[in-house]
């Protein structure tokens, strides 16, 4: 990793998730439906992502959010604290959560 | 209903579903949403069912009253071309329903199986005025 992609790798882990108000979702038994109100647009997650998502909006951060998760999956916090970073950058790109507060678009 | 009556409600569903379609163009559907109820009726205490002031009587009246435009729109947006599926439908339904103060809510499901489909559709008074579909759609989100 480059010192930015470092840098960048640390803020986000800090940082708080939350889902919007324009963003809804609902899990279901193969997935989660992820509805964006501003876009109009329906998104999937596996059944995984679906409890990341879950998981990211009840935790006081990302990094705290692996904790649990790492417990859950019985997998290296590290492992879980990359997948959510990685699973962050995707539902920000397409406006369905925000981080600190950061504008969704 | 006579025909004079069925030809003005024909024109006001033509409207409502010009306004639907041009305010989607570029707006949440949210936006949207406030958008066709702004300037309705305040809900009387004969349509607002949900108050304790209206009757078993009255709120079936009023249901049924909804129901009727319901069928309304779906009959008249059958014949016009372009997009009149359920989310225009039901955005149309709750322009009607709120000139009339009649309280509603749109309503928007999904099912993931056997494969993933969404629909929308309109309640009033927690019953639906438009087609929920066959049951298998779980609630998304209440507007």
């Amino acid at each position: 990793m480059t010192p930015d992609a470092v840098q960048e790798a640390t803020s986000v882990l800090d940082a708080r998730v939350a889902v919007p108000q324009h963003v809804v979702y609902r899990s279901f038994p193969s997935e989660t439906v992820v509805l964006n109100l501003n876009t109009g647009k329906y998104h999937g997650l596996n059944a995984t992502a679906g409890r990341m998502l879950e998981t990211l909006e009840r935790s006081a951060s990302v990094r705290a959010a692996a904790l649990t998760l790492a417990a859950e999956y019985e997998q290296p916090a590290e492992i879980l604290e990359r997948d959510l970073c990685a699973l962050c950058r995707a539902l920000l790109q397409r406006g369905l959560v925000e981080v600190d507060g950061s504008p969704a678009s | 209903m006579g025909r004079p009556e069925r030809v003005r409600l024909a024109a006001e569903i033509a409207a409502a579903y010009v306004r639907t379609r041009v305010a989607l163009r570029d707006r949440p559907i949210a936006t949207v949403l406030a958008t066709l109820r702004a300037g309705a009726r305040p809900a009387s205490a004969h349509n607002a069912s949900r108050t304790c002031a209206a009757t078993a009587g009255e709120r079936a009246q009023t249901l049924e009253e909804a129901r009727r435009l319901g069928r309304a729109v779906a009959r008249t947006l059958a014949l016009v071309p372009g997009d009149t599926r359920c989310l225009v439908r039901s955005l149309v339904l709750t322009c009607l329903l709120a000139r009339r103060g009649i309280p509603a809510t749109l309503v928007i499901g999904a099912q993931t199986t056997p494969r993933f489909l969404a629909h929308a559709w309109v309640e009033h008074d927690g019953l639906p005025v438009l087609d929920p579909g066959d049951g298998s759609f779980a609630r998304l989100v209440e507007l």
